[in-house]
């Protein structure tokens, strides 16, 4: 092949490089007798005399090794070594802590250490960069991340007892699916409640320049209050509420808990939805929407036929921006004792304990990234025009 | 047929459109043409009431349009616009459906008229029919764009400068295909422009227009010969008139029949315009054509001085 496509991929190479520092300075592993101890920490290569430790660097250096002369043969072999130690890496801890916990340790717990999370850190980067490379569709980037799962779940369920994070989700497995229902179904109310009255208030707003103007002052403001400052303010109103009307009561409206929760949610959500809805059907082309009207179609029939369909996609957009906030912002809900994955994180930090924080932020993060790429998916399907 | 009487439109304080008064007969092609902002598309609008007229009265086969409910009035006529705003989330068949579909068809009868005005623009159905509008060329989306607007066989057609974005080539040929079209379907259309060439080649009746105002109107060659003033003569060309007048006439209505010397050896068609007939001579730098029928036999000659109009050969 000609010389001049063949320039090292610096990006490979520099993620590789920085994988491979982080996997030698710094620490992979540590290891407590119990969770009250601090433990001790360990460099990968001081674990089982440093055999497990090269085994994984060797990948990394095949990786960096077709970095330097790339063609779509080395980074499609590069791509496997990648996938190869995302699969690999829990075998690697399951060595670990076999070589470190003795059996007079019941209670030892292995708690992942910096280099790790780094790896796969710059793992995920360097997947993502031999995707776009390659040019394969995003979907099969997340079905090639199956294997990876599947490898870390079945080390977990089986070798990875010891695991501090494994530890704490066994502690409290039924509280952790109950929080992630209560998560779930918080954002769920807030996303749908907004997406409803977001289409009421653009529509409202199209028709009258006022109720534009005072509701996106209104929602502008209600976005720039600290989201812990706004469930605060929340709980004098709603606390009287319940006291007030039992019916309200009833159905668990007080100053804390879900109530609060959800209206600082939709208010929060309504300023994304609205600004994309109201942008969207704004924006759609005025030669299309006068010859809808020239051809004979009313006001229902250009708003149903023409005017939403071709809004949709940055409709979705919006959906998946307030999806993705809403998910974050219902973690700090917990504050109030609205439930959810913010439980964990908050008990957590109030115990010292970062593997509990992590209990509750990595499913945090983990339903981001699922809502932020299913929503992006269904988006590209339903462009105008189709898609093909 | 349509006709406007004193029709007057403000915007703000600008008079858009001026006591204007036309009148379009049944089957007519009435080009309105003028400079950008001489209102011409502002009164091809208040026809099927996109936007409505502050003063005077505007009717439809005797009847005011404001008497009709302004959704039935837009699906009783055919609109065309330079951008075609073609739905970009619909097949080309659906968005040619569209009125028919509005108009509650049943859809059988919808897609046989699809298919057949699909047909009757060139527009293959099986090739066409699932394609997107993005999909499409300039030249095509119009075709869909006209296919669209003649789906419910409207009476009127209003078309608004529907071939202004396109290429010379593909214009004069949508151009040729919409003459053909009308000696077929006989719409009374009006049709905006500011291109003087197309005005003249499709216009039974010319409207030219200024600051709201029309100047002057009639048959094209008509202006061609005498125009009102100074601006009439300037928009038709000026000293370019002789060539637009010669594109209007064919050369079959000045060739003589075949006499006895020989043939010439170019030849010309007896449907083509004398414009044609004179760039001939000048590039071969002849006095004498011949003149063809469709099958390319001779069936007379032309020469320099009958292309002049002169009596004699």
């Amino acid at each position: 092949m000609e010389s001049g496509r063949r320039v090292p991929n610096r990006v490979l190479l520099a993620l590789m490089l920085a994988g491979l520092l982080a996997w030698l300075a710094l620490d992979a592993v540590s290891l407590a007798p119990n969770r009250i101890v601090p433990g001790n920490s360990y460099r990968a290569f001081e674990i089982g005399g440093g055999w497990p430790a090269l085994a994984m660097t060797l990948p990394m250096l095949v990786v960096a090794g077709l970095a330097w002369r790339p063609s779509p043969q080395t980074l499609r072999l590069a791509l496997w070594s990648v996938l190869a130690l995302l699969v690999l890496l829990p075998w690697w801890l399951v060595a670990a802590s076999a070589s470190l916990v003795e059996p007079e340790m019941p209670q030892a717990r292995i708690g992942i250490g910096v280099s790790i999370w780094l790896l796969l850190f710059v793992w995920l980067l360097t997947l993502i960069e031999l995707r776009t490379r390659l040019g394969l569709p995003r979907q099969l980037g997340w079905l090639l991340l199956l294997p990876v799962l599947a490898s870390w779940w079945v080390a977990l369920v089986w070798w990875l007892e010891p695991l501090s994070l494994y530890r704490e989700y066994q502690a409290r497995s039924d509280q952790f699916l109950a929080a992630v229902t209560t998560h779930l179904a918080l954002v769920g109310a807030a996303v749908l409640a907004s997406l409803v009255l977001g289409a009421l208030l653009a529509l409202a707003m199209r028709r009258h320049p006022g109720v534009r103007r005072a509701g996106f002052g209104l929602l502008n403001f209600l976005q720039t209050v600290p989201s812990l400052a706004l469930f605060g303010l929340l709980l004098a109103p709603l606390a009287w509420l319940g006291a007030r009307f039992d019916a309200l009561a009833a159905i668990g409206v007080s100053g804390i808990g879900w109530a609060p929760a959800f209206l600082a949610l939709l208010g929060y959500s309504l300023l994304p939805m609205v600004r994309n809805m109201y942008v969207a059907l704004e924006e759609v082309d005025p030669a299309v929407i006068e010859s809808a009207h020239g051809m004979g179609m009313n006001r229902r029939q250009v708003l149903l036929q023409v005017r939403l369909p071709l809004a949709l996609p940055i409709v979705l957009e919006g959906i998946r921006i307030t999806t993705v906030q809403a998910i974050g912002l219902t973690a700090v809900a917990a504050l109030i004792g609205a439930g959810g994955l913010g439980t964990f994180v908050f008990q957590g930090l109030g115990q010292a304990a970062m593997d509990m924080v992590l209990l509750g932020a990595l499913p945090i993060l983990g339903l981001a990234l699922v809502a932020d790429a299913a929503i992006s998916a269904l988006s590209e399907r339903l462009r105008p025009g189709g898609a093909a | 047929m349509i006709e406007l009487f004193g029709v007057t439109k403000r915007f703000g304080g600008e008079t858009a459109v001026d006591a204007l008064s036309l009148r379009v007969e049944k089957g007519e092609v009435c080009v309105l043409v003028g400079t950008s902002g001489c209102g011409k598309s502002t009164t091809l609008r208040m026809i099927n009431r996109l936007i409505e007229h502050d003063g005077g009265e505007i009717h439809l086969e005797g009847a005011p349009v404001r008497s009709f409910d302004e959704v039935t009035l837009r699906r009783r006529i055919g609109y065309v616009i330079q951008s075609t705003g073609l739905f970009p989330h619909w097949t080309v068949a659906r968005n040619i459906g569209l009125v028919p579909r509005l108009l509650k068809w049943p859809r059988a009868r919808i897609q046989e008229r699809v298919e057949e005005l699909m047909q009757l623009l060139g527009l293959p159905v099986r090739e066409f029919a699932g394609k997107y509008p993005r999909q499409l060329s300039g030249g095509q989306a119009q075709r869909v764009g006209v296919a669209r607007a003649l789906a419910a066989d409207p009476e009127i057609l209003l078309m608004d400068e529907p071939f202004g974005a396109l290429d010379p080539l593909t214009r004069q040929s949508l151009q040729k295909e919409l003459q053909e079209l009308q000696a077929r379907l006989h719409k009374t259309v009006v049709f905006v422009t500011h291109d003087m060439d197309e005005a003249l080649a499709l216009a039974d009746r010319l409207v030219v227009m200024r600051k709201g105002r029309i100047v002057q109107q009639g048959r094209p060659i008509d202006l061609l010969h005498d125009p009102a003033d100074e601006f009439v003569e300037s928009l038709l060309g000026g000293m370019d008139r002789g060539l637009k007048e010669a594109a209007l006439t064919r050369v079959s209505e000045r060739m003589l029949p075949l006499g006895p010397r020989l043939l010439a050896s170019e030849r010309i068609p007896y449907a083509a315009p004398l414009s044609q007939a004179l760039s001939l001579m000048l590039w071969h730098r002849v006095e004498r054509l011949t003149v063809v029928d469709d099958e390319d036999i001779p069936v007379g000659e032309l020469s320099l001085r009958r292309l002049l109009g002169g009596k004699t050969s």
